[in-house]
């Protein structure tokens, strides 16, 4: 039996499959080696939700009898990857990392599973999250059944939610990629923390059959790996129609870098304030690289400005209302009280007080904002800011209270980016772009429906700049 | 011999210390029923931010999410 040499379980898609189809170790062993070092490690980071070893086996065996045949299905055929537990997997539990659910069982898997089962993908574990994806709010990062999300960077410091194990999981080299789910933040946020490479998909690309829903109108599932071209590789296999998804966009994505616009050709906008005065002060150095390196790839690069809008009562008001909607047997069954977050469980049930005309209100200006945006997006291409101002907080600080109290700057910038793109329905892209007080920060590319592509090309030629995406945290 | 404020330097102050105070964080919640509170009167403050944003009559819902 060939054993499985460390860095194995940090390298990207393509050189595993190539290892594979190049018979250097087997899908098997492969697997059972990432079984293992998910089971030892994961547990520590409050990473597992469930191990899938033994369907993973046999799905590896499958795979290993398709490549003696030749019968090659695509660059994650053979490729280990583990699911956030919002993602249905049939007949294997599905808690949606919520006390509630701990027994929950589906008789169908999601669509996006699907997909990745038909291309030869491993699924060797669910990932844990923070409960019912947080909606609509939490106060502390031990909001899950599961334990707070622990950073591979620092185990004081929080994974980032509610995507936490995906986070974990990938930047711990316990899965080659993860998938995760965004209402609002919820891939950007551990993927910027963890210092991992994350893709929110333009609403509609992804189906969401088989995922726990928080918010209709809001929720998108998508990858969190270790580059960019991975992010490419995963969403060109999950993405597409799906008569099952009510949402569905009826789009396919075909991950093409080398087609999309010379990078010369992309005007990128960005607000200097972001950068220079709302960043954490530890970040500004490495924030400020960044920026010179996406200068140096040859875009034009101008100053931008949000359209102003209320965006946090905006889809405060809509997660509440709609999650509350999604969730209200649970809340007046009174189980919602299982839950571990205080604040989450006043949130839900506050959220069935909220009256139609404030709903419609939000989602009257909701229109305006993606009208705003079609204006932004026609100026520029791609919009850039930090992923999160700051590096990972402690997981004991309350997450609605500032971490600092330091002064800050009138003109908001592009800070309200993460609510606003969401509103939008706008893809987004969060490259590691550097540390800060020895945690990972990323920086954020926004870009126009459909535009992956673009955001990818960018993305890739920033990787191919710098090294932050290949750095590891100390494993113990 | 005590320092005489000018009104202007009286009127700094306090709007300062407005200001300090308003940015200061309520303290956390202690128990169920507070929290609900909070949460009530965080959507009540979502909602009159709402109610202030003028909008055109013609504007229907974003109802198509097709992007």
């Amino acid at each position: 039996m060939a054993s499985i040499p460390d860095e194995i379980f940090f390298a990207s898609i393509t050189e595993i499959n190539q290892k594979l189809k190049a018979k250097e170790f087997s899908t098997v062993e492969l697997t059972k080696a990432f079984c293992d070092r998910l089971e030892r490690i994961g547990p520590g980071y409050n990473a597992l939700a469930l191990s899938l070893r033994e369907q993973a086996v046999r799905a590896a065996k499958d795979v290993d009898g398709d490549i003696k045949r030749e019968r090659f299905r695509g660059p994650l055929q053979g490729v280990p990857f583990g699911a956030k537990d919002l993602l249905a997997y049939e007949k294997q539990p599905t808690t949606w990392g919520a006390r509630p659910y701990a027994g929950q069982v589906f008789d169908y898997s999601a669509t996006a599973l699907k997909k990745l089962f038909k291309n030869g993908g491993i699924l060797t574990g669910k990932l844990a999250m923070v409960e019912l994806a947080g909606g609509p709010s939490y106060r502390y990062a031990a909001a899950s059944m599961t334990g707070p999300g622990l950073n591979p960077w620092d185990r004081t410091r929080w994974s980032g939610g509610s995507s936490s194990g995906s986070g974990i999981a990938v930047a711990a080299g316990l899965v080659t990629y993860a998938l995760g789910s965004e209402t609002s933040g919820s891939i950007l946020t551990p993927s910027s923390f963890c210092g991992i490479t994350g893709l929110r998909p333009t609403y509609g690309l992804v189906s969401r059959h088989g995922a726990m829903a928080l918010s209709w109108t809001l929720d998108k599932i998508g990858p969190m790996c270790r580059s960019a071209e991975d992010c490419g590789l995963v969403l060109h296999e999950i993405a597409g129609s799906d008569s099952e998804d009510p949402a569905s966009a009826g789009k396919s994505f075909y991950y093409a870098p080398t087609f999309a616009r010379d990078l010369k050709e992309l005007r990128v906008g960005f607000a200097t304030v972001d950068f220079d005065e709302w960043a954490e002060p530890a970040a500004r150095p490495d924030f400020a690289k960044a920026l010179a390196t996406i200068r140096s790839l040859g875009v034009q690069v101008t100053e931008a400005k949000l359209p102003d809008f209320p965006y946090g009562p905006v889809i405060g008001t809509i997660v509440s209302a709609e999650g509350s909607a999604i969730f209200e047997p649970l809340i007046q069954s009174g189980k919602v009280n299982e839950l571990a977050d205080q604040k989450q469980i006043a949130g839900l049930k506050a959220g069935l007080e909220i009256p139609a005309k404030d709903y419609l209100k939000a989602m009257r200006i909701r229109s305006l904002i993606q009208r705003a945006f079609r204006d932004l997006l026609a100026d520029v291409d791609v919009l850039l800011a930090p992923s999160r101002l700051a590096p990972a907080p402690k997981i004991t600080q309350p997450l609605d209270r500032p971490a600092s109290d330091r002064q800050l700057p009138k003109d908001r910038g592009l800070t309200a980016l993460i609510p606003a793109a969401n509103l939008a329905g706008l893809p987004a892209l969060s490259l590691p772009c550097g540390f800060a007080d020895g945690m990972p920060i990323a920086i954020q590319l926004v870009g126009r429906p459909f535009s992956e592509n673009t955001l990818l090309s960018i993305g890739k030629a920033f990787q191919q700049q710098t090294d932050w995406h290949k750095r590891r945290p100390q494993i113990r | 011999m005590p320092k005489k404020f000018t009104r202007r330097e009286v009127a700094v102050a306090i709007t300062t210390s407005a200001a300090l105070l308003a940015q200061t964080p309520s303290p956390l919640p202690q128990n169920g029923d507070e929290e609900l509170k909070a949460v009530r009167d965080q959507l009540a403050q979502s909602a009159q931010q709402l109610a202030k944003f003028d909008l055109p009559m013609a504007t229907e819902p974003a109802a198509h999410f097709k992007a």
